[in-house]
C-alpha cells in the first residue's frame, strides 16, 4: 500500500480540529468529552503512522500508544464522574449555565 | 608740673565725670523715701569732682609757658572692618577751666537743690538726673574726641528734657520738654552734619593726635580744601557746627524753648539753662574756634557774629516787657549768650570763653537767687505779685543785687569786666555791631533794675489776691503759713547764692589772665579801648537811671496795676509776645509739618499697603493657578481618570473569567492557534 | 489498496462529525463509537493489530458504555431542543478556532514533504514482545499505569459517590 504518510497526517489533523470544534461549540459536557476523546484518538493515530512509517522496528511506539489510550480512558472515566457530581449539583450538565467560578 | 605729670593726668580725666555718674546710677536704684542719702551721694560725688577739676585747673596753671599746654589721651574704642573708632581726652586750659567752672558751680546748685526741692516727693529722680547731667557736661568739656562730644551733648539733651519735663503731669511742662529737644535736635542735625564733613575730609574724628593729624590740627590744610557755598572746607564745617551751637545755645531763631525751660525746677533753670548747657555750644564753637578762624576772608565768622548780635538785642527787648522772674532771666540769658557768641565771631576766643565763666557764675547766682525768691514767697513767679521783699529776705536781696549789678556790667564786677571784651573786639569789627551791642548792654541794665525795684523795693503786694493762683504752683504745698508773709530761705539755700556772689564780684579781675592762660596774645592795643569803655559805662548808667526812674521812683502799689511801659501800647504788647514768634512758627513749621504727615500717611495708606496688597493678592493668584492646574487639573484629574480607567480596565477584564470552562478552553485554543501562525509565518 | 484507506476515513471522519453535531445524546455516543471502530480500522491498517485490539476493547468496550451510563444518569437534556439550543453560546468562536486549526495543520503538513510510502518487509513487532517489553523495559510506567487506573477508580467512585452518601 502505498499511502502516503501526508495523507494520514492530514486525516490526523482533521479529526482533531473535528474533535476540537465539538470541544468548544457544544454546550453539552458529554459532548464536550467527547470532543476530547475524539482529539485524543487523533493523536494516537498519528503516533501510530509515525511509528508505522518510521520507527516500525521499535515497541516504544506502541507502549506509547497503550500508556496514552490507558490514561485517556483514565481521564474519561474521571471526567464522566465529575460531570455526574456536577450534574447532581447544578440539575443541569449545560455548560453556559455553570457560571459560579465568574468574576 | 612737667609734661609727663601732666599727660598722666590726661589720662585721669575721665575720673571727672566718673563720680557723678556713679552717683546717678545708684541712686536710680534707690527707694523714693531715701531723701537725705540721695542728695548726700549727689553732693559729695559732685565735691569730689570739684576737687579733681581743682586740681587740673592748678596742674596746668602751674606751667605758666606762654605756649598753650595741651596733653591728650587718645584711645581706641573698637574695630570694625578696617576702621577703628577712637576716643580722646583731653586736659587743655579751656578744658581745665570749663570743668572747673562746672562742677563748682553744680556743687553749689546742688546745695541749693536740696532746699527748693524739699518738700516734692520725686527728691531721688531729680538728683539722679541732675548727676547724670553733671556727668554729662563734664564729658562734654573734657573731651577730645568729636563722637565723645556729640554723644555727652547728645545726653546732655536728654537730661534738660528730663529735667524740664520734671513735673510732667503738668500740659505746660511736657510741652516745654518736648520743644526743647525737637528744637535742639533741629540744630544737631547741623552739628552731625559738621562732624561727619570734618570726618570725612580729615579721616579722624579725633580733635588732637600725637601725630598731628588730629581734626583741628589739619584745620589749616583743610582752608585750602574746597566746601560748599564758596566756602573752604573748614569754614563749611564751622557753618554747619555752629548751627548746632545755635540750637543748644538758643540763638535766634532755634531760641524758642529756652524760655518755655523755666517749666522745670529753678536749680534745673540755674544750672542747665544759665551756667552749664547752654554755654556748651559756645564751648563747642571755642573748642573747634581752628576751624572758624581757618579762613580769614570767610562770612562764617561775621555770620556768627550777627546771628550773636541780633539774638542779643532780640531777647534783650523781650525781657523788658515780661512779668515772669524766671522768664526775665531765661531771656537774659538767651541775650546773654548773644553777647558770647558775639564775641568770638568778632574772632576773639578770650572775649566770648570769659563771658561764658564769668556769666556762669552770675546768671546761677541770679537764678537761685530767684528760686529763693520763689520759695520765701510760697511759689510765686509773678513779678507782679511781689514787693518789698528786701526787708523779708535780706541774704537774699543783697546776693541778687551783686548778681543783678554783675549781669549789668557794673563796675568793678565781674560782668564789666567780659562785657567790656566782648563789646571791644566787636568794636574793632563792626560798628554796627558794636552799636546794637551797647543797646543791647543798655537794655540788660534797664530790665535788670526793673526786676530788682518790681520784687525787692515798695511794698509787699502778694497778699492782695487768693493765694491760690500763682504760677507754676506743686501740687501738694507743703508751707505751713498759707497766704502768710514771705520769709528767708534756710542755710542750704542762701549759702550758695553767698559764695556765688564772691565770685560774681572777684572774677572779673582775672580777664587779662584769663587771655594768657588761654595762650592768646593780649592784644592789648589802646585803639577804641576808651571809646568802648566809656560807651559802656554810659548806657549802664543810663539803664540803671531810666529803671530807677520808671520803676523806683514810685513802685507798684498793686498786683493789678499796670507796668509803666504798657503806655506803649502796641510794642509793649509785641515784646510782651515775644515778638510773636511762636505763633509764626506755629503757622508756618507747625502747619507744614502737619501737612506733610498727613501726606505721608495717605502714601503710606496707598501706596505702600497697595503694593503690598498687590504683591500678596499676586502670590495668592498664583497659588490659585498651581492649585487649579496642578492641583486640580493633573494630579486630581490626572489620578482620578487613572483610577478610572484601571477600574474600568479590571472591569472589562473581568469578562475574560466567565467561570465558564468552555470559554476558556475556547480562549486557549486560539492562542494555541496564534501560535501555530506564528510557526508557520516564521 | 489505498481504497480501504478512503473508505476507513470516511467512516472515521463521519463517525466524528456525526458525534459532535447530532442532537440526540444516544446517537452521538453511537456515532462516536462508529468513529472508534474506524480508528480501530485505521490500526489495522497499519499493521499495529494490538493497538487496534486494545481501541475497540477500551474505547468501545469502556469509554463509550461509560458515557452511555453518565448521559443516563444526566437524563434531562435528550430529545426536543433545536439546533441554537444545541450549540453553546459564542460557538462560532469554536468553530473557527478549529478551522483555523486545521487549516494551518494541513499547511505545515503540505510544507514539508513528507511523502513516504509504507517501508516494505519489515517486521512487525507481536503481541509476545509487546508483552514482553511491558514487563521488561517498560514496568515502571506499566506499574505507574496501574497506580493511576486505581487512583482514576477511586477517585471517579469517590466524586460519583459523594452527594449519595451527604444525602443520607
Amino acid at each position: 500500500m502505498n499511502i502516503p504518510l501526508d495523507h494520514y497526517l492530514m486525516l490526523s489533523a482533521f479529526l482533531f480540529a473535528i474533535g476540537l470544534c465539538g470541544a468548544l461549540a457544544r454546550k453539552n459536557a458529554i459532548i464536550v468529552l467527547m470532543g476530547i476523546e475524539i482529539m485524543f484518538n487523533a493523536g494516537i493515530l498519528n503516533l501510530i503512522v509515525f511509528w508505522h512509517y518510521r520507527y516500525f522496528a521499535s515497541v516504544t511506539a506502541q507502549m506509547f500508544a497503550i500508556f496514552a489510550i490507558s490514561i485517556a480512558a483514565a481521564e474519561s472515566a474521571i471526567g464522566l464522574a465529575l460531570v455526574i457530581a456536577v450534574y447532581r449539583h447544578y440539575k443541569s450538565v449545560t455548560l453556559d449555565e455553570m457560571t459560579s467560578l465568574k468574576g | 608740673m612737667d609734661h609727663a605729670a601732666l599727660q598722666h593726668l590726661a589720662q585721669q580725666q575721665w575720673w571727672i565725670p566718673l563720680f557723678p555718674l556713679v552717683a546717678a546710677a545708684i541712686q536710680s536704684l534707690l527707694p523714693r523715701g531715701q531723701r537725705k542719702l540721695s542728695a548726700g551721694l549727689c553732693i559729695v560725688a559732685m565735691g569730689v569732682s570739684c576737687v579733681l577739676a581743682l586740681r587740673a585747673l592748678l596742674a596746668t596753671l602751674g606751667t605758666g609757658h606762654h605756649e598753650v599746654e595741651r596733653v591728650f589721651f587718645n584711645f581706641t574704642w573698637f574695630h570694625f572692618g578696617t576702621t577703628q573708632l577712637d576716643m580722646g581726652l583731653i586736659l587743655d586750659p579751656l578744658t581745665a577751666a570749663m570743668a572747673a567752672m562746672v562742677s563748682f558751680v553744680g556743687f553749689w546748685i546742688f546745695v541749693n537743690a536740696t532746699g527748693y526741692m524739699a518738700d516734692d516727693d520725686n527728691f531721688t529722680r531729680f538728683f539722679c538726673f541732675l548727676s547724670l547731667f553733671a556727668a554729662s557736661m563734664l564729658g562734654l568739656v573734657i573731651s577730645n574726641n568729636l563722637l565723645l562730644l556729640f554723644m555727652c551733648w547728645e545726653l546732655v539733651g536728654l537730661c534738660s528734657y528730663l529735667l524740664i519735663g520734671f513735673w510732667y503731669f503738668k500740659p505746660a511742662a511736657a510741652a516745654a520738654m518736648k520743644k526743647a529737644f525737637i528744637t535742639t535736635r533741629i540744630g544737631d542735625v547741623g552739628f552731625f552734619l559738621g562732624i561727619l564733613m570734618l570726618y570725612y575730609k580729615t579721616g579722624t574724628l579725633n580733635m588732637y593726635t600725637a601725630d598731628g593729624n588730629g581734626a583741628l590740627q589739619q584745620a589749616g590744610a583743610l582752608a585750602h580744601v574746597a566746601g560748599w557755598w564758596g566756602l573752604s572746607a573748614a569754614s563749611t564745617i564751622a557753618f554747619l557746627l555752629f548751627i548746632g551751637a545755635m540750637g543748644k545755645s538758643a540763638q535766634f531763631p532755634l531760641h524758642v524753648w529756652l524760655p518755655d525751660a523755666m517749666e522745670g525746677p529753678t536749680p534745673v533753670s540755674a544750672l542747665i539753662h544759665a551756667a552749664t548747657m547752654v554755654a556748651a555750644g559756645v564751648f563747642m564753637v571755642g573748642r573747634m574756634y581752628p576751624l572758624f578762624t581757618a579762613e580769614p576772608g570767610s562770612w562764617v565768622m561775621d555770620f556768627v557774629m550777627w546771628i550773636g548780635c541780633f539774638t542779643a538785642v532780640f531777647s534783650a527787648t523781650i525781657a523788658v516787657a515780661q512779668f515772669d522772674i524766671k522768664r526775665v532771666l531765661a531771656y537774659s540769658t538767651c541775650s546773654q549768650l548773644g553777647f558770647m557768641v558775639m564775641g568770638l565771631g568778632a574772632g576773639s576766643l578770650v572775649a566770648g570763653q570769659f563771658h561764658l565763666l564769668t556769666h556762669a557764675f552770675f546768671k546761677a547766682l541770679l537764678f537761685l537767687g530767684s528760686g529763693c525768691v520763689i520759695i520765701g514767697t510760697h511759689h510765686e513767679q509773678d513779678m507782679r505779685k511781689m514787693g518789698g521783699l528786701k526787708k523779708y529776705m535780706p541774704i537774699t536781696f543783697w546776693c541778687y543785687l551783686i548778681g543783678m549789678l554783675a549781669l549789668s556790667g557794673v563796675p568793678p564786677f565781674a560782668g564789666f569786666f567780659s562785657k567790656d571784651e566782648i563789646l571791644l573786639e566787636t568794636f574793632r569789627r563792626s560798628k554796627a555791631a558794636w552799636g546794637l551791642a551797647t543797646f543791647a548792654a543798655f537794655l540788660t541794665a534797664f530790665y535788670m533794675t526793673r526786676q530788682m525795684f518790681m520784687v525787692f523795693a515798695g511794698k509787699w503786694r502778694g497778699g492782695d489776691q487768693d493765694h491760690g493762683d500763682g504760677h507754676d504752683k506743686h501740687d501738694d504745698h507743703g508751707h505751713g503759713h498759707h497766704g502768710g508773709e514771705p520769709h528767708e530761705v534756710p542755710w542750704n539755700m542762701w549759702l550758695p547764692i553767698a559764695v556765688l556772689s564772691v565770685f560774681a564780684i572777684g572774677l572779673g579781675f582775672f580777664s587779662h589772665n584769663y587771655g594768657l592762660y588761654l595762650g592768646v596774645e593780649g592784644g592789648e592795643a589802646a585803639e577804641g579801648k576808651a571809646i568802648v569803655m566809656g560807651a559802656s559805662l554810659t548806657v549802664v548808667a543810663l539803664g540803671l537811671l531810666f529803671g530807677w526812674l520808671i520803676y523806683g521812683r514810685k513802685t507798684m502799689e498793686h498786683a493789678t496795676d499796670e507796668d509803666p511801659l504798657a503806655a506803649m501800647g502796641a510794642l509793649f504788647t509785641f515784646l510782651n509776645r515775644k515778638w510773636y514768634i511762636d505763633e509764626f512758627y506755629e503757622a508756618t513749621v507747625f502747619r507744614f509739618t502737619a501737612v506733610c504727615a498727613v501726606f505721608f500717611r495717605l502714601f503710606d495708606k496707598l501706596v505702600v499697603d497697595g503694593i503690598l496688597h498687590a504683591i500678596a493678592w499676586v502670590a495668592w493668584a498664583i497659588s490659585q493657578m498651581f492649585r487649579w492646574l496642578g492641583d486640580e487639573f493633573f494630579i486630581n484629574g490626572g489620578f482620578d481618570s487613572g483610577c478610572e480607567t484601571v477600574r474600568l480596565g479590571g472591569k472589562t477584564l473581568a469578562t475574560l473569567q466567565s467561570g465558564r470552562v468552555q470559554n476558556y478552553f475556547r480562549v486557549l485554543s486560539l492562542g494555541a492557534a496564534i501560535l501555530l501562525l506564528i510557526y508557520f509565518f516564521t | 489498496m489505498e481504497l480501504i484507506f478512503w473508505i476507513l476515513s470516511a467512516i472515521t471522519v463521519l463517525g466524528a462529525i456525526l458525534a459532535i453535531t447530532l442532537r440526540n445524546l444516544i446517537h452521538c455516543v453511537l456515532s462516536l463509537i462508529l468513529f472508534f471502530l474506524g480508528i480501530a480500522g485505521h490500526y489495522f491498517l497499519l499493521r499495529a493489530d494490538f493497538i487496534a485490539a486494545v481501541q475497540i476493547l477500551i474505547y468501545i468496550g469502556a469509554v463509550a458504555v461509560l458515557m452511555l451510563f453518565a448521559i443516563m444518569l444526566t437524563r434531562h437534556v435528550t430529545g426536543d431542543e433545536g439546533p441554537r439550543e444545541v450549540l453553546g453560546g459564542k460557538w462560532w468562536a469554536g468553530m473557527g478556532t478549529a478551522v483555523i486549526i486545521a487549516g494551518l495543520l494541513w499547511a505545515i503538513i503540505r510544507k514539508d514533504s513528507l511523502a513516504q510510502t509504507l517501508p516494505a518487509g519489515t517486521a512487525a513487532t507481536s503481541v509476545a514482545e509487546i508483552g514482553k517489553a511491558l514487563v521488561a523495559n517498560w514496568v515502571v510506567p506499566f506499574e505507574a499505569m496501574a497506580v493511576l487506573l486505581t487512583a482514576a477508580l477511586i477517585g471517579a467512585v469517590v466524586i460519583a459517590l459523594e452527594e449519595v452518601i451527604r444525602k443520607r
